[in-house]
């Protein structure tokens, strides 16, 4: 992160290291991959040309290596995301049928399986309201800690941890509903 | 709300927050085998499950991939400031193909991917967005075989299959 910070041409690395993540929480907020790509490379080149402006939060007792670089990186997503929203109007509605790109050609049946739960949890976190479908997409799918994502939501770690509960009850309750 | 119903509430809350750490960290009991957890909203485990083993992961084409790589290189050299006189050293490419002929893309990919094989973690779904360019890695072929290194396959062909490459790759 300093290194970046010192030198800009150094910025590949944290791209490698976080593009998936910001690609994944794009796609599942907008819902469409091109416009997560629009919005994935509206936040890259924003954190590129703002690095300088970066301030590292981290304390050293919070561990080695560690760094805020990806609350303030997210942060620049989620407005990167609201400003390509307002241009395609679109809700996380895709089907997941893309996942037999990486089917297992060995078991059809399992793979079928798997998809449909798959298209379910995501539906079910998809009617969610929108605080609770990115706190939980950011648990979930970025493995934030509490204490990252209360950084990217603009909240405390106390309400993202009563977001997360209330969100996986819905969901849990949906799911079963939805199963009977 | 009441006081004690609030204070209830981020009780529960603080539970599933440790119960996920745990659960994203590969140690969670599963549902129903009985162990752990039993402080925690019945409903709440379930889905906690359901999530962290059933959302995709996702990500972009490769050729998106290396074309906003580009854009960064780009902008990364116009923000570069001259260096001072005497300090010049060598320029390393950015985001160039190395010396030994892997692609620094690749293998970060690679690394990447290398997450998803912890075996102590639940496999899920990795999808890739748009079209994949041909190359001579091409990344639906690495994620196919992240993706089936989580997933043992079941029949005696596959694992047999396996075991003939396994072999092959250590001959070669």
């Amino acid at each position: 992160m300093e290194a970046a910070r010192r030198d800009p041409s150094q910025f590949d690395a944290l791209y490698r290291r976080y593009l998936a993540q910001v690609y994944s929480f794009a796609y599942y907020e907008l819902g469409d991959h091109h416009a997560a790509e629009d919005a994935t490379e509206r936040t890259f080149l924003s954190a590129l040309a703002n690095i300088h402006r970066f301030e590292e939060r981290a304390r050293p007792a919070d561990g080695d290596g560690a760094s805020t670089f990806r609350v303030w990186l997210f942060r620049i997503a989620r407005n990167a995301i609201a400003n390509q929203r307002r241009t395609v109007r679109r809700r996380p509605t895709a089907p997941i049928e893309a996942a037999a790109i990486v089917a297992d050609p060995l078991d059809v049946e399992g793979d079928a399986v798997r998809r449909e739960e798959g298209s379910a949890a995501w539906l079910a976190v998809g009617r969610q309201p929108t605080d609770r479908r990115r706190a939980l997409i950011l648990r979930f799918v970025d493995e934030m800690s509490t204490a990252e994502i209360a950084g990217v939501m603009g909240r405390s770690e106390g309400a993202i941890r009563v977001l997360i509960h209330r969100a996986l009850r819905s969901v849990g309750r949906d799911l079963r509903g939805r199963s009977r | 709300m009441t006081f004690l119903g609030r204070d209830a509430l981020e009780v529960d809350a603080l539970v599933t927050d440790r119960y996920l750490e745990s659960l994203l960290a590969g140690h969670a009991p599963v549902p129903g085998d009985g162990r752990g957890g039993a402080m925690l909203d019945r409903e709440v485990r379930f889905a906690a499950h359901r999530l962290g083993l059933d959302l995709p992961h996702f990500y972009p084409s490769f050729r998106f991939e290396e074309r906003l790589g580009r854009r960064l290189a780009d902008l990364a050299a116009s923000l570069r400031f001259p260096a001072a006189a005497g300090a010049e050293g060598v320029v390393i490419p950015f985001g160039g193909i190395g010396p030994g002929g892997v692609d620094p893309a690749t293998a970060d990919l690679l690394d990447e991917l290398a997450g998803f094989d912890d075996p102590r973690r639940p496999g899920r779904p990795l999808l890739i967005g748009g079209a994949i360019t041909s190359a001579a890695l091409s990344l639906a072929g690495v994620a196919w075989v992240a993706w089936r290194r989580n997933h043992p396959a079941a029949t005696p062909m596959a694992r047999a299959i396996r075991a003939v490459n396994a072999a092959r790759t250590r001959l070669a």
